[in-house]
């Protein structure tokens, strides 16, 4: 797994790639967490390089998620190929977090 | 029905990645699509993460067991470890409207799978059976 933290535009990206499954989703978690110790107003995460996720990358991102709203972050997706999306749609989880096509369209909302 | 492949691996988490390139492989040679491949490779990655932590506590250093059949009744995949009994009657995915970490595992099983049962006749540990019926080339 790649986590790699980026400025993008004056926001925050973290740029995601590989696989997260059980073995890697407690390093996601560190470097997610460590992220948004800082409370950044709005986090994006590429998903363009991932090519798998499993339910314990998915329940790292609502931990996540959960972090940022005790602040009124907030915490967007973007990029997601297509087999990540249909997980997301299977687990309702498009409904909980704000997704977007690209970088750019997450910029401007 | 007769096992195409078997695989044992140790029950550690850095296994997980081999044991889902052996199910993709499986699934392509089953005539699998992409959508239903991506699915088996999730659900049986599910089913032997829960190995590792519920049968096997985390420890890494024990079995895990993964067969795999197909016929044109469908397809079987076998789960063995030597773990502790698992308690079916306790297992049950979280309700998906109710976002939370965890308890998600399980509906990925379900989803592809018609039957996920434990064989009650194995003595020591689980054999977890995961059955798809058909060999219809569809998605999920």
């Amino acid at each position: 797994m790649e986590f790699d933290v980026q400025e993008y535009k004056g926001s925050r990206v973290i740029y995601l790639g590989g696989e997260i499954d059980m073995h890697s989703s407690p390093l996601l978690r560190d470097a997610l967490l460590d992220t948004i110790r800082d409370k950044p107003a709005k986090l994006i995460v590429s998903f363009r390089n991932v090519s798998y996720i499993d339910s314990s990358g998915i329940a790292t991102f609502v931990e996540g998620l959960k972090h940022m709203k005790t602040y009124s972050g907030r915490l967007q997706f973007s990029e997601i190929p297509k087999g990540i999306m249909d997980i997301f749609s299977f687990s309702k989880l498009d409904k909980v977090f704000e997704i977007f096509a690209d970088l750019d369209e997450a910029l401007s909302r | 029905m007769r096992d195409i492949v078997s695989i044992k691996v140790l029950s550690h988490p850095r296994y997980l990645s081999l044991i889902r390139e052996v199910t993709a492989r499986f699934c392509t040679f089953a005539g699998m699509d992409e959508d239903l491949t991506r699915g088996f490779k999730l659900a049986v990655d599910e089913a032997c993460s829960n190995v590792i932590k519920y049968a096997y506590k985390g420890d890494t250093s024990e079995r895990i067991v993964v067969k795999y059949a197909a016929s044109r009744k469908g397809i079987r995949i076998i789960i063995e470890d030597s773990g502790e009994k698992a308690r079916p009657e306790l297992m049950k995915g979280r309700d998906l409207d109710e976002i939370r970490p965890g308890g998600l595992g399980l509906h990925f099983i379900k989803r592809v799978f018609d039957v996920v049962e434990y064989d009650p006749k194995k003595k020591n540990g689980n054999r977890l059976m995961l059955i798809r019926h058909g060999r219809e080339k569809h998605g999920i």
